[in-house]
């Protein structure tokens, strides 16, 4: 099979423990990508729970000037409780011009659907974002997460995204995401950024993270299903 | 016990986690589970932790079978529980009766998802009259209606305790949205917080000589003559009744000056709670009630809060077309206050719907 290569643009998959932030992360990416003028296509590639993720929120994202491949509720409507199920769109995801962000189903049998998306293998671009919050009680500790990371399989860089909802303070971010950063530095996979909520930024801003950091709008908490 | 929660932390988790987090440190021994959106992470959650705490699972064939070997385990004096949804609940409705009939400490997490039938797999509040009155008996459960994390944490810990110290099947009724939703939960040991963990104990194979030292046990689904059932319903009417002053539990909240009594359960009473606070700041004085345990009914606390209360109106709202009201009305049949309603079958009711209803009828 011949895949198309596009040397200068982005293509992101970000996996990660059930409810990490992959969602978020990937919306964010999305919409940052967006505003610096590239074309964006954001795919949901949850196919155990595609009613739960993205589908809520595809018309709001869609007013972004977004490309997004999920089902909408209205596309979903009658489709019932079908299993597992993979939207034809998502398998030839790459093959759309500009930037991807797939966002992919959870856990780390989650992230062996990315075997789905045609030319994923052997994509040169494709980079693997595995998503950490070290509130999560199966990552909240270094051998926990160091753990997870080996089982996930192919990872490139990690995103910490250490928060406890709208209970989260600067502390928490410090103390968490120091443990995912130490995880990363054991297995030497580098940390792509710090996500911090942008209500947190006056309190963040001033505190010297020693990596990128980027403030994130949560959507998710938005999306009633 | 031992500490399976580590150092006392808030994490940020969905209700299934926390169910399954509650259900390892009440000290449930096994897991029978068939696969059923929206609990499904209870059984993936249980299935990730239960090998590292020695403890037990078993996916049956079916969910007839989930409930029937929960009955089997606990006679054995095992911790033993499930969780499951609607077509599920509907078919664990004759295990459910087995454990009534024979009194059995079964546990159960219901995560309610739309009906009739698969319905959804979203969310509802139509499974209360399956909950509380499913089957072909009396109604004798014990069930608790959550409404955030913390309590289906806590009351998951609690219904364990109230299955084996009273010997009633006992249900954890959350919802497709509480099962989902992701909030920050402080997990605890239970022992940490004075909380006592009631010990299970076998039903069956026990030692002594029975007409000797210890009498027999009496676990009997089935009787022969009409007039053996009739006095075992009634005992089980006495000792139903007996326990429903320490087990009933409700939340009532400036009732007693209100115009108004919003009467909600489960998830819906947060959307009540924000429409209380809202109508008030706009000079509506608004109340509310909320039943936590819909079996046994806080009927009494809410005829008093009735009697204390200068409202005329109790608006009863559920994402159910009128279950909970109908369970109300049976409870407190005789008082005059004027009913009025907010059915969203199937969908969520946020303050907003709350509010516009209640301007609408005062």
């Amino acid at each position: 099979m011949v895949t198309h290569q596009y040397s200068d643009r982005i293509v992101e998959a970000f996996v990660g423990e059930y409810a990490s932030g992959k969602s978020e992360m990937a919306i964010n990416r999305a919409i940052e990508l967006r505003k610096l003028g590239h074309k964006v296509t954001l795919v949901d590639l949850d196919t155990v729970e595609p009613f739960y993720t993205l589908r809520p929120l595809k018309e709001l994202l869609e007013e972004q000037d977004l490309h997004i491949i999920s089902f909408s509720t209205k596309e979903s409507f009658g489709l019932g409780e079908t299993g597992a199920m993979l939207n034809p769109r998502a398998r030839w995801a790459l093959m759309n011009e500009g930037d991807i962000i797939l966002d992919i189903g959870y856990g780390v049998y989650g992230a062996k659907t990315l075997n789905l998306v045609e030319g994923a293998e052997e994509s040169l671009e494709l980079k693997v974002m595995a998503v950490f919050n070290y509130s999560r009680p199966m990552t909240n500790s270094l051998d926990k997460i160091i753990e997870y990371i080996k089982d996930l399989g192919r990872v490139d860089a990690i995103v910490a995204n250490t928060h406890l909802g709208n209970e989260t303070t600067l502390d928490i971010i410090i103390k968490g995401n120091n443990e995912i950063i130490k995880a990363g530095q054991e297995l030497n996979i580098p940390i792509a950024y710090i996500a911090i909520d942008k209500v947190l930024y006056d309190e963040a801003k001033d505190y010297n993270f020693a990596l990128p950091v980027k403030y994130i709008e949560r959507y998710m908490p938005n999306a009633m299903w | 016990m031992p500490n399976v929660i580590g150092e006392t932390k808030k994490a940020f988790i969905t209700g299934n986690e926390a169910v399954a987090w509650a259900t390892l440190a009440a000290g449930a021994d096994i897991m029978f589970g068939y696969p059923i959106t929206p609990q499904n992470e209870v059984m993936h959650y249980w299935t990730r932790l239960a090998p590292k705490h020695g403890r037990g699972f078993l996916q049956t064939e079916d969910e007839i079978s989930a409930g029937f070997t929960v009955c089997g385990a606990v006679q054995a004096g095992k911790k033993a529980f499930t969780a499951t949804a609607g077509p599920g609940n509907v078919l664990m409705q004759e295990p459910f009766g087995m454990a009534e009939a024979m009194r059995l400490p079964l546990v159960a997490i219901i995560q309610q998802r739309g009906g009739p039938s698969s319905g959804t797999v979203i969310y509802s509040q139509q499974e209360v009259t399956l909950t509380t009155f499913g089957g072909n008996g009396e109604g004798h459960r014990i069930v608790y209606s959550t409404a955030t994390h913390q309590e289906m944490y806590d009351y998951t810990i609690k219904a364990f305790n109230s299955a084996w110290k009273y010997r009633f099947p006992t249900f954890v009724l959350g919802d497709g949205y509480q099962a989902k939703m992701r909030e920050p939960l402080e997990m605890y040991n239970p022992e940490e917080k004075g909380l006592e963990i009631v010990k299970p104990f076998p039903l069956v194979g026990l030692d002594g000589h029975i007409g000797d030292n210890r009498e027999p046990q009496h676990l009997c689904n089935i009787y022969s003559m009409e007039e053996e059932l009739y006095e075992v319903v009634l005992d089980f009417v006495k000792d139903y009744n007996a326990i429903i002053p320490e087990v009933a539990e409700y939340q009532a909240q400036q009732c007693e000056d209100a115009e108004i009594i919003i009467l909600t359960h489960g998830v819906v009473s947060r959307a009540a709670d924000d429409a209380v606070k809202i109508l008030r700041s706009q000079g509506i004085k608004a109340g509310s009630f909320r039943p936590i345990t819909l079996r046994p009914f806080p009927t009494n606390d809410l005829r008093n809060v009735i009697a204390n209360s200068k409202a005329k109106t109790m608006l009863i709202a559920e994402s159910a077309y009128g279950q909970l009201d109908r369970l109300v009305k049976q409870e407190i049949y005789g008082e005059t206050i004027k009913i009025e309603n907010l059915f969203m079958p199937g969908v969520g009711i946020i303050d907003y719907d709350i509010i516009s209803k209640v301007k609408s009828i005062i």
